[in-house]
């Protein structure tokens, strides 16, 4: 394993990764053995799985600055491992957790890549909303413990797999298609483009493009310029749900009602 | 200069984070042994006056009372019980404390410094921890909505009753009052043009007019949002000791409930901050401060003192609404927030964004004058009618008696029919 981790190419160090990140995440799965054995594998998969972070960090590029790139990878390091706890976890409520966990180490990464408003609206979207929902149902629903569907993961294997390859397809592609500029100084440059106000390439404008002033003006003339027809048609379909819910709940309500009104009379 | 040796910018973040959180920590302490002393000279007595320096008899006003405080229900014992889930009954103030910490990352604590050539400083520095988020107001709204998460785990981890239901029940208060708190600010952005605090109040400096005079209605339904949101009373619910056997912290003690009840009182703190920041002018009074940038020291440390002082200001108001106030029932709580505030919240977006729209018009056709009187007039309108509506259609909400869908003898009937 260490001379694959060391491996010439960069090609051999992200495939030892991916074996690395799908025997681990197999590993790590419950798979609902319980005792030594389950001890034993949660460990090794533990290990593995330190190895392909490793590995995957090793193939990606230098980002700039120290204090930058030390963010960068702390913020990265707790949106994977949270990510890979959310799926490994057992108790619903710890997956829930680590889910919050990996949308805030997202909303980490996009802070530091510039994208500002899409990180701060990823915690409030998702961590503040969606989540808490979740959280609610979960907390309400199995008030007295697991189920033991709950407790062990369908499919352990192909599920791991499917995520390595995945995993190690986007690695690739995203490593191909960032050959010139480091990712942090791409993005912001992409989006002046979209938005057609200055279709500049040399990174150093484009980094100071990411910290300019006007961040969020530029996103909604944007979003309401170029997308007014999208941002419309999502807003209209936000209020179909709404009315939906609503007209479910309160008819749930009358059935209620009536119900009570024939108790009485 | 060294790579590893952090650069300036670092080194400016960090002592502003080092007096933030300092200040902040002191702050909430003396506060709440002005809150003690508010109580006290509503109710007529005496209050905490005996508690002075250590070993001698010098007393000082009772100053040394938040430090026998702290250091009384730190060393109390810190009790686990073993029916808890240990690592999130851990985690849950934990996360709430640093929620409302990380909050203050986007709120300025004044208006900025003139610059310092001896240090480095050649810019005017201004006084915010992260002065180039230019997202300021979603990041204050995203970390008060984290706060949820450690009531809701507080509660669930103490597997106990009256611990999950009181975490509900207050993770449902805070979920319902976000809204109303979201359309008051996105009545101030959209007046403002920015989601920058600093230029929100830049923006209430230049106009001379504040956002509590020219939206009215959007400033009460913040105002009774930011109170819900910091559960302060009347809607105290997520820690009612007397009926409700307290609620998501009743199994908590020494140390964590100490961080349960830091974060909750910085929760009233950045209430204030964001009333006075966004609603009555920041750091501006007119006449003293004046507008734009900080060329001198005395500038500076006015707007700083006027920004502070309005906060001391406000603080005290939410002490005092809580002993005059009495206690909203859960019902009474909900339809506040959902028949009255959304709607009022919303009535407000609209009138504002109607003002903004109009403005350029208006003065182009009558001239500046009467598009400002006009601009401030509307909203007055819209606010006098908006509670004369919230007053004569909701009058249920008020009533005090309780809700009986059946009546006492309905009961033999229904077991009749079934």
């Amino acid at each position: 394993m260490t001379e694959l981790l060391a491996g010439r190419t960069p090609g051999m160090t992200l495939f030892a990764a991916v074996v690395c990140a799908a025997a681990s995440l197999w590993l790590l799965l419950p798979r609902g053995q319980g005792g030594r054995t389950e001890r034993v594998s949660r460990w090794l998969g533990g290990l593995l799985g330190v190895a392909a972070l490793v590995g995957l960090a090793s193939t990606g590029r230098r980002l700039g600055g120290l204090g930058e790139e030390s963010v960068f990878l702390v913020v990265s390091i707790v949106a994977v491992v949270s990510g890979a706890a959310t799926v490994v976890c057992r108790s619903p409520v710890y997956a829930a957790i680590w889910f919050a966990l990996a949308l805030a180490g997202v909303a980490g990464v996009l802070l530091v890549l510039g994208a500002q408003f899409l990180g701060v609206a990823t915690i409030v979207v998702y961590a503040g909303a969606i989540l808490v929902m979740f959280l609610f149902v979960l907390m309400l629903a199995q008030p007295a413990g697991l189920a033991p569907y709950d407790r062990v993961s369908n499919e352990p294997l192909l599920s791991a797999v499917t995520g390595a390859v995945l995993l190690g397809l986007l690695t690739l592609a995203i490593g191909r298609m960032s050959a010139g500029p480091p990712i942090c100084c791409r993005m912001p440059s992409k989006a002046a483009a979209l938005a057609g106000t200055e279709p500049t390439t040399s990174p150093a404008s484009a980094a100071s493009d990411a910290l300019a002033a006007d961040h969020v003006a530029r996103l909604g003339a944007e979003l309401f310029g170029r997308h007014l027809l999208a941002v419309e048609a999502a807003g209209l379909l936000l209020l179909v749900a709404l009315v939906g819910s609503i007209a479910i709940v309160s008819r749930g309500a009358a059935d209620a009602g009536t119900a009570g009104g024939r108790a009485a009379t | 200069m060294n790579a590893l040796l952090p650069s300036l910018p670092t080194i400016v973040a960090l002592v502003k984070i080092g007096l933030l959180v300092g200040g902040l920590m002191t702050a909430a302490a003396y506060l709440v042994l002005v809150e003690r002393w508010m109580a006290a000279w509503v109710q007529d007595r005496k209050g905490p006056n005996r508690v002075g320096v250590p070993l001698t008899k010098i007393r000082l006003f009772g100053l040394g009372q938040p430090l026998a405080d702290g250091l009384k229900i730190i060393l109390k014992e810190d009790f686990t019980p073993r029916h808890v889930d240990k690592v999130l009954y851990t985690a849950a103030p934990l996360v709430i404390l640093a929620a409302s910490l990380a909050i203050f990352a986007a709120i300025p604590f004044g208006s900025a410094l003139p610059p310092i050539p001896a240090l480095g400083l050649t810019g005017e520095e201004p006084l915010l921890v992260a002065p180039g988020l230019d997202v300021g107001v979603l990041w204050v709204f995203a970390l008060s909505s984290i706060a949820v998460y450690g009531v809701l785990l507080g509660g669930w981890a103490s597997n106990n009753k009256y611990g999950f239901l009181g975490g509900l029940r207050s993770s449902a208060q805070l979920v319902a009052y976000e809204i109303p708190l979201g359309l008051g600010l996105l009545g101030v952005v959209l007046a403002a043009g920015s989601l920058k605090l600093d230029a929100i109040m830049g923006a209430q400096a230049d106009s001379g007019v504040w956002y509590a005079f020219a939206q009215p209605l959007g400033f009460v339904v913040f105002l009774v949002a930011s109170f819900a949101e910091a559960a302060r009373l009347p809607f105290d619910l997520p820690e009612a000791e007397q009926e409700l056997v307290g609620g998501y912290h009743t199994e908590y003690s020494g140390i964590k409930l100490l961080l349960f009840l830091v974060a909750e009182f910085l929760h009233m703190v950045t209430a204030a901050f964001l009333i006075v920041i966004m609603f009555l002018g920041g750091w501006h009074l007119w006449g003293v401060t004046g507008s734009g940038a900080v060329e001198t020291w005395t500038v500076a440390l006015l707007r700083f003192g006027v920004l502070s002082a309005k906060i001391f200001a406000v603080i005290l108001f939410f002490m005092l609404v809580r002993w005059s106030w009495p206690r909203f029932r859960f019902d009474q709580l909900m339809n506040l927030a959902w028949k009255v505030m959304l709607p009022l919240g919303l009535v407000n977006l609209v009138t504002v964004a109607a003002v903004e729209e109009f403005r350029p018009q208006v003065t182009a056709a009558l001239g500046a004058g009467w598009a400002r009187a006009l601009a401030l007039a509307l909203p007055w309108g819209v606010f006098v009618l908006g509670w004369l509506a919230a007053g004569l259609l909701t009058p249920s909400g008020t009533d005090n008696t309780p809700i009986r869908t059946h009546g006492p003898l309905d009961v033999e009937h229904e077991l009749v029919e079934v």
